[in-house]
């Protein structure tokens, strides 16, 4: 990282201050992560190792409700894989942002696109048309607010063991996944999802291994793209979750 | 060691995911309409999947009516007014303390 320049950090600083309301919402995501690994019984290093390495808060705690109940290492990953989809769609969208780009720039920057780096990239991406000043507007964001997320997990594998049982920290799951997903939720294909994904999982609860979860999720996605749309799509991908200040991963 | 290895195949994998548009798509080569439409639909989905396991169900068993729901149902009722996550977070968390205080 030798050699930036003032113009550099003048831009990640913009960066950094274009995705800053959204940072206290992946730490507390981050906390309510580490504190459930720890509930999990899943030692440290490997917690840790799962918010740097996967990056995408919703998939790690389905992964960790996996393991709970047992379920076998391909299903967990394939939950994982199923709920981290999304991805794909920021990254066709991002693929133009990105096309000037050096490759390892490419390979660097899309590790660390969460939903919330994807989507405040998407939005200033035309305001940098220069690619070196938009390259470092878009890793002055992203780079921070992973290693908030990382550091959110952190603490909460710290403190994990401190929390009382009492407080039944496992609500933080429903909740913040209730903060993300309901602010958003608008149209019908989307309505539709949930309202199937939810009756799938409750009639399915007695398959083993969590896979009511994946059942449902699938059976949402796939019903819900039978209903169409009134809106047409915009610049930017809307994934259907709500990405203001407090929001989760 | 398993439990590092499922969280080893998932980061491969979502990295996968997330180079897949930016290696493969070019300037002007787009998703196909009807992917990008499923692909709009995995947040909801999944998150729906994720909360209705969580809050109607306790390993895999109906979670018995309590604090969880009512707690819930403040927070939906929020996110629908507000239309914002942060109050969303914070009446849900609010509304849970208050339950638990109150016995429920």
């Amino acid at each position: 990282m030798l050699g930036i320049g003032p113009r550099q950090w003048s831009d990640a600083w913009a960066g950094l201050k274009a995705i800053g309301p959204l940072m206290p919402g992946s730490v507390l995501f981050g906390l309510a992560f580490g504190a459930l690994v720890r509930v999990a019984g899943i030692d440290p290093f490997t917690g840790s190792f799962a918010s740097i390495s996967v990056v995408a808060g919703a998939s790690q705690i389905a992964i960790v409700e996996a393991i709970r109940t047992d379920a076998p290492a391909v299903i967990a990953v394939i939950t994982a894989l199923v709920i981290n989809a999304r991805f794909a769609l920021y990254s066709a969208a991002l693929a133009p942002v990105f096309a000037a780009f050096p490759r390892r720039w490419k390979l660097g920057l899309a590790h660390l696109m969460t939903d919330q780096a994807a989507v405040v990239s998407l939005q200033h991406a035309d305001r940098y048309p220069d690619p070196v000043r938009r390259r470092w507007f878009i890793v002055g964001g992203a780079l921070p607010f992973v290693a908030v997320w990382v550091a959110g997990s952190v603490a909460g594998i710290a403190l994990g063991p401190v929390i009382p049982d009492a407080w039944q920290i496992g609500f933080i799951v429903p909740l913040m996944f209730l903060a993300v997903m309901v602010p958003g939720l608008r149209d019908a294909p989307g309505v539709t999802a949930v309202a199937v994904s939810v009756l799938v999982v409750v009639l399915a609860k007695d398959l083993p291994w969590g896979l009511n979860v994946l059942a449902g999720a699938l059976a949402g996605i796939a019903v819900g793209s039978f209903v169409p749309a009134r809106k047409p799509r915009g610049e930017v991908p809307d994934d259907g979750l709500a990405h203001d200040a407090g929001g989760g991963e | 060691m398993k439990t590092f290895l499922i969280f080893l195949f998932a980061a491969i994998g979502t990295y996968l995911i997330r180079i897949s548009g930016i290696v493969i798509f070019g300037k002007d080569r787009q998703l196909p309409p009807r992917v990008a439409r499923a692909l709009q639909l995995v947040g909801p989905a999944a998150m729906a999947a994720i909360i209705a396991n969580s809050l109607l169900l306790d390993e895999g068993s109906w979670r018995a009516f309590g604090a969880w729901h009512l707690a819930a149902l403040v927070a939906v009722g929020v996110a629908l007014w507000k239309r914002s996550s942060g109050w969303t977070m914070a009446s849900g968390a609010v509304a849970f303390a208050a339950l638990l205080l109150a016995g429920l």
